[in-house]
C-alpha cells in the first residue's frame, strides 16, 4: 500500500484507493482547488489537518496548525474574504471555541468557498461531551452536509466549496467518529491544474466597512439576509445530488435516513429482509429541503425517521407535516435512542418494532450471555504510556502536596493522571479551563491576595494544563489569575507537541510542517505576565521537580512550573524510525522486596506483579527507560540491562 | 460473496490498526467493497481497542454488529474476551495468548483470568473455534517482537473459507513494512501460516 500523503495527491482519475474518511476530505479538498486551510487538531478531526500538513506544499496550499479554532477560523476566514477558497476543521467542542466568530461572522458571509469542517463524536470517545453540530447550524443558519462513506464525504467536500460560493454563505461538512474514522473505497477525480502545479494562490480583500463591520446597524441588516439565504438553499438542496428518494415507490411505509444513518438503514432492511419501503437518504439534514420531503410523503401512511443524536429533522419533518395538515403518523425518537451513536443493532431494532417483527439476531439473548462474561474482565482504560514525562509530574506534585491540595487539570493524555493510582486530577472541564478553575478555587477558599482577608487555612491548588493546551486557551486564564492576584501553583506539562491528537507543533515546539516558525517558551510568557514564581524542571528527574514543586506551593501568589520532557511516544516513535535502542530496566530479585510502591504509587504500565515470586517484574517490549521505576524503588531495585542482555 | 465481517482486537499501540490497513488492502485489490472501522485518540493509550473489517458486495456501516463477526483475531486474550458478543455463532477466534496484564490487575483491584477460563467462554457458550497460540514467541523467533501481528495475520489467511488470498494478503505486507523489515515479516507470516495449519489440522 502506497503512502497516504502520495495517494492523495495522485494524479490518477477513477483510480480505487482505501482512504480513512479525513483524508478523503483532504482529497476532496485539493480537488475543489482549495487555496488556504487552518486548524487546531482535536480527535476525531485531527488527520484532516495532517493529511493537509504533508500535502500543503506539493500542492501549493497555504496549512497551518493555529493555537485554537477560533484563530483557525478567522485565519481561513479572511481567506474566504479574499476570494479563495479556504477551510477550517475542529471536533464539535472546538466550534464552541470558535462560535464567538462563527456566530457573528455568518451575516457577513464570504467571497471565495468556505467550508467549515465539524467531527461529531456519538459516544464520546475521546471526548468531554456529546454535542451535535447540527443543532449549532441551525442556530446559526448555516446549512449541514453529512456524508455517509469515505467516498461521498469526498464528494460532498467538493460540492460544499460549490455551495458555499454560489450562496455567499457558510457551510458546514458534518462527520461522525464513524465517517472521520472509517476507511473505505474512494475513486480519485480530477486535481486542478493549480493544485498540481503546486502554485500558491492569493486573494484580495475588498474594503466594505457595512459588510465586514458588525455595528449594530450593520447587524440588524444581517439577520434579515441571513434567514433569507437559508429559505433559498433550502430550495436549492432539492437538487442535491447527496439526497435522494429510493425503494419501493408505491410503499406506504418509508423511512428517512439522515447523514450516516442511512448505512445503519441499509444494512439493517437487507437484515431483516424487507423491500417494501420507501427510503429518504438525506445527506443535508440542515435545512431539509421541503420540495423533496412533498415528493416523499406521496403515498405514504407510516413514516419512521432513524436519526443519531438530537430530532434535528424530526423536529423540521414535523413542523413541515403540521404546517400541511398531514395525517400521516411520524415516529422518530421514541424509537431511536437520543443519546450514544447510531449502530446496526439500534436500526434493525427500531425498524423491527415499528414494523411489528422480530430482530433477525435475539440480542436481549446475546446480551445476557455477555452479562455472564463481564465479570471474568478486568478494566483496561487508556493509560499514560510507559516512560510518560506527565507520571513523574503527577508523581511529584502528589508526593509534594502530601495528596492535600485540589488539583484542576485539563485537556490532554495528562487528563490520564485521574485513574489509580496517580489520582491527580480532580477536576477536567473543556480546553484551557484548568487555570481558571484553579484561580476561582483559590478565590473561593483562600480569597484574593488583593484583598486583605485571607480564608482560615491555606488550601494548596495545584492546576495541570499541557503545552499546547496552554496556548489553546490557558493564556487570558493566566493573565487574570496574575492581574486578580490568586494562589495558585500552575504545573505547565510541557511535552512539546501535542500528543493526544498525534503529535502536532505548537509554539512550544516552534517547528511549523513546513520548516521553523518561532519557538515561544513557556517560562518566558509566565516572566512577561507577572507570575510570582517561575521555574523549569525536567521531570525525569523526580527529586528535583519534587523540591520545585516544594518551593512554590510555599509562595504567595501565582507560581508557574514549566515541566519540560519530551512526549515518550514521540521520542520512542522516533528511534524506532532511526532504528535507535533504549535502555530497558528489569527487577533486581535480590533487591526486590515487593513494597510495591513501583505499581500502587508510581503505576507505569510496563510493571507488573508476579504473584508467584511476590515481586514486581517489567515486561521489557513494554518499558522505553525511562529510569522512573529506579528513582522510585526505596531499594534500588531497578536496574538497566547491559547490551547484548535485551 | 454479500459480506465479510472482521473484528480485531487488542491492547492500544499492539498495531490493531495496521493490520486491519492490511486486511482492508488486500480486500481493495480483491476487488470488494470495503470499509474499516477505528478509534482513535485517548483510546489508543493502552487501552482496550476494537477495529472493524469489513469487505463483500453489500457493505454499508464500518461498525460490525454484536453477533455478525465471521472472525475475530486477537492480539490479547482477555481483550478477545472483552468482544465476545460480536462473533457470531460457530465464528473463529484467531487469538495470541500472550497477556497483557492492566494496572489495576497489578494493583490487586482486579483479577485476571485463565487462558482455560477465556477459552471455556469461547468454545462452550459462544460455539466458536479457538485458534490460540503465543504469536510473540513466533514473531522473536521470526527476528522482532513487533512481527507479532504479520504472525497473527498469517494464521488469520488460513481459517476455512477465509475470503483474501494468503498470497495476496503477503504482497501488501511485503510493500506496507519499511524495506528493511520485508524478510522478517515473511518469515513471521509463514510461522503464523504453520501454527494455524498445525492447530486446524489437531
Amino acid at each position: 500500500m502506497a503512502k497516504v500523503s502520495d495517494i492523495v495527491l495522485w494524479d490518477k482519475p477513477g483510480e480505487r484507493v482505501l482512504l480513512l474518511g479525513n483524508q478523503a476530505i483532504a482529497r476532496g479538498a485539493l480537488e475543489a482547488n482549495i487555496a488556504v486551510y487552518a486548524a487546531y487538531p482535536g480527535t476525531p478531526s485531527s488527520e484532516l489537518t495532517d493529511t493537509m500538513a504533508i500535502v500543503s506544499k506539493k500542492a501549493g496550499v497555504y496549512m497551518e496548525y493555529s493555537t485554537n479554532e477560533k484563530v483557525a477560523f478567522e485565519t481561513a476566514l479572511a481567506a474566504a474574504w479574499s476570494g479563495l477558497r479556504a477551510m477550517t476543521a475542529m471536533k464539535h467542542v472546538g466550534l464552541n471555541v470558535a462560535a464567538d466568530t462563527f456566530m457573528s461572522a455568518v451575516g457577513m458571509g464570504v467571497e471565495g468557498g468556505f467550508v467549515i469542517m465539524v467531527a461529531d463524536d456519538p459516544s464520546m470517545w475521546s471526548s468531554q461531551n456529546e454535542q451535535d453540530t447540527r443543532v449549532y447550524a441551525k442556530f446559526a443558519n448555516v446549512p449541514v452536509l453529512e456524508p455517509i462513506s469515505p467516498h461521498e464525504a469526498k464528494e460532498m467536500t467538493k460540492y460544499a466549496f460549490e455551495l458555499s460560493e454560489k450562496f455567499k454563505h457558510f457551510v458546514i461538512l458534518r462527520t461522525t467518529t464513524r465517517t472521520s474514522h472509517a476507511r473505505g473505497d474512494v475513486v480519485l477525480g480530477e486535481l486542478p491544474e493549480e493544485i498540481k502545479q503546486g502554485k500558491r494562490k492569493f486573494g484580495k480583500f475588498k474594503k466594505d466597512s457595512s459588510r465586514f463591520v458588525d455595528v449594530p446597524s450593520n447587524a440588524r441588516k444581517f439577520h434579515p439576509q441571513i434567514l433569507e439565504k437559508i429559505e433559498k438553499i433550502r430550495e436549492e438542496l432539492n437538487n442535491c445530488p447527496f439526497n435522494w428518494i429510493e425503494g419501493k415507490e408505491d410503499a406506504k411505509i418509508g423511512i428517512i435516513a439522515p447523514g450516516l444513518s442511512y448505512a445503519y438503514v441499509k444494512e439493517a432492511l437487507a437484515w431483516l429482509g424487507i423491500e417494501d419501503v420507501k427510503i429518504l437518504k438525506l445527506g443535508t439534514p440542515f435545512p431539509v429541503p421541503y420540495g423533496l420531503l412533498e415528493k416523499f410523503f406521496e403515498g405514504l401512511e407510516r413514516v419512521l425517521i432513524v436519526e443519531e443524536l438530537e430530532p434535528v429533522v424530526e423536529e423540521q419533518v414535523k413542523t413541515w407535516a403540521f404546517d400541511k395538515k398531514l395525517n400521516i403518523e411520524i415516529k422518530g425518537k421514541e424509537l431511536v435512542p437520543r443519546i450514544y451513536e447510531m449502530t446496526t443493532r439500534r436500526a434493525v431494532t427500531a425498524i423491527a418494532k415499528f414494523l411489528g417483527l422480530e430482530t433477525p439476531i435475539n440480542f436481549e439473548e446475546l446480551d445476557e450471555k455477555y452479562e455472564k462474561v463481564k465479570p471474568l474482565l478486568p478494566p483496561r482504560p487508556p493509560s499514560l504510556c510507559p516512560a510518560c514525562p506527565h507520571r513523574n509530574s503527577f508523581y511529584a506534585i502528589k508526593k509534594a502536596t502530601g495528596g492535600k491540595a485540589i488539583y484542576p487539570s485539563d485537556i490532554g493524555c495528562y487528563t490520564l493522571g485521574l485513574l489509580p493510582p496517580l489520582k491527580t486530577v480532580d477536576t477536567t472541564v473543556a480546553m484551557g479551563a484548568s487555570i481558571g478553575i484553579a484561580h476561582g478555587l483559590s478565590i473561593a477558599q483562600n480569597g484574593s491576595l488583593s484583598e486583605e482577608q485571607q480564608g482560615p487555612e491555606k488550601q494548596v491548588v495545584v492546576a495541570t494544563i499541557g503545552d499546547s493546551t496552554f496556548y489553546h486557551t490557558g493564556l487570558p486564564a493566566l493573565a487574570n489569575a496574575i492581574y486578580n492576584r490568586s494562589n495558585v501553583l500552575i504545573v505547565v506539562l510541557d511535552n512539546l507537541v501535542t500528543a493526544m491528537t498525534g503529535d502536532q507543533p505548537n509554539p512550544s515546539t516552534g517547528e511549523t510542517p513546513h520548516g521553523m516558525g518561532k519557538r515561544i517558551p513557556i517560562e518566558d510568557v509566565a516572566k512577561a505576565m507577572g507570575a510570582d514564581f517561575v521555574a523549569v524542571v525536567d521531570p525525569y528527574d523526580i527529586k528535583a521537580t519534587y523540591e520545585t514543586v516544594k518551593k512554590a506551593i510555599e509562595v504567595e501568589g501565582v507560581s508557574v512550573i514549566v515541566s519540560r520532557q519530551v512526549c515518550a511516544l514521540h521520542r520512542i516513535g522516533q528511534m524506532r524510525r532511526r532504528g535507535e535502542k533504549w535502555p530497558i530496566y528489569y527487577v533486581n530479585e535480590d533487591k526486590c522486596t515487593g513494597c510495591r510502591i513501583c505499581i500502587n504509587a508510581y503505576g507505569c504500565p510496563a510493571i507488573y506483579w508476579d504473584e508467584e515470586k511476590r515481586q514486581a517484574r517489567v515486561e521489557p517490549t513494554m518499558c522505553w527507560g525511562c529510569g522512573g521505576c529506579a528513582q522510585v524503588c526505596p531499594f534500588g531495585a531497578f536496574e538497566p540491562m547491559k547490551e547484548g542482555e535485551q | 460473496m454479500k459480506e465479510y465481517n472482521i473484528v480485531i482486537t487488542g491492547v492500544g499501540g499492539q498495531g490493531v490498526l495496521t493490520a486491519a490497513n492490511i486486511l482492508g488492502w488486500a480486500a481493495l485489490h480483491a476487488g470488494y467493497k470495503v470499509r474499516l472501522g477505528e478509534v482513535h485518540g485517548m483510546s489508543q493509550r493502552f487501552g482496550s481497542v476494537i477495529s472493524y473489517v469489513r469487505f463483500g458486495e453489500d457493505v454499508y456501516g464500518s461498525m460490525v454488529p454484536e453477533g455478525k463477526a465471521d472472525v475475530m483475531l486477537s492480539f490479547e486474550p482477555v481483550e478477545a474476551l472483552r468482544y465476545v458478543n460480536y462473533l457470531k455463532e460457530g465464528g473463529m477466534i484467531v487469538v495470541n495468548t500472550k497477556p497483557i496484564v492492566p494496572v489495576q490487575v497489578s494493583m490487586g483491584m482486579a483479577s485476571y483470568p485463565s487462558l482455560e477460563e477465556i477459552r471455556k467462554v469461547f468454545e462452550k457458550d459462544f460455539k466458536a473455534k479457538w485458534i490460540g497460540f503465543n504469536a510473540e514467541e513466533l514473531a522473536e523467533q521470526a527476528g522482532h517482537v513487533v512481527t507479532t501481528n504479520t504472525v497473527l495475520i498469517g494464521a488469520l489467511t488460513q481459517i476455512p473459507e477465509f475470503p483474501l488470498d494468503a498470497e495476496h494478503v503477503r504482497e501488501v505486507i511485503k510493500i506496507s513494512v519499511p524495506p528493511k523489515a520485508v524478510d522478517i515479516n515473511m518469515k513471521a507470516f509463514d510461522l503464523g501460516i504453520k501454527a494455524a495449519k498445525e492447530i486446524l489440522e489437531l
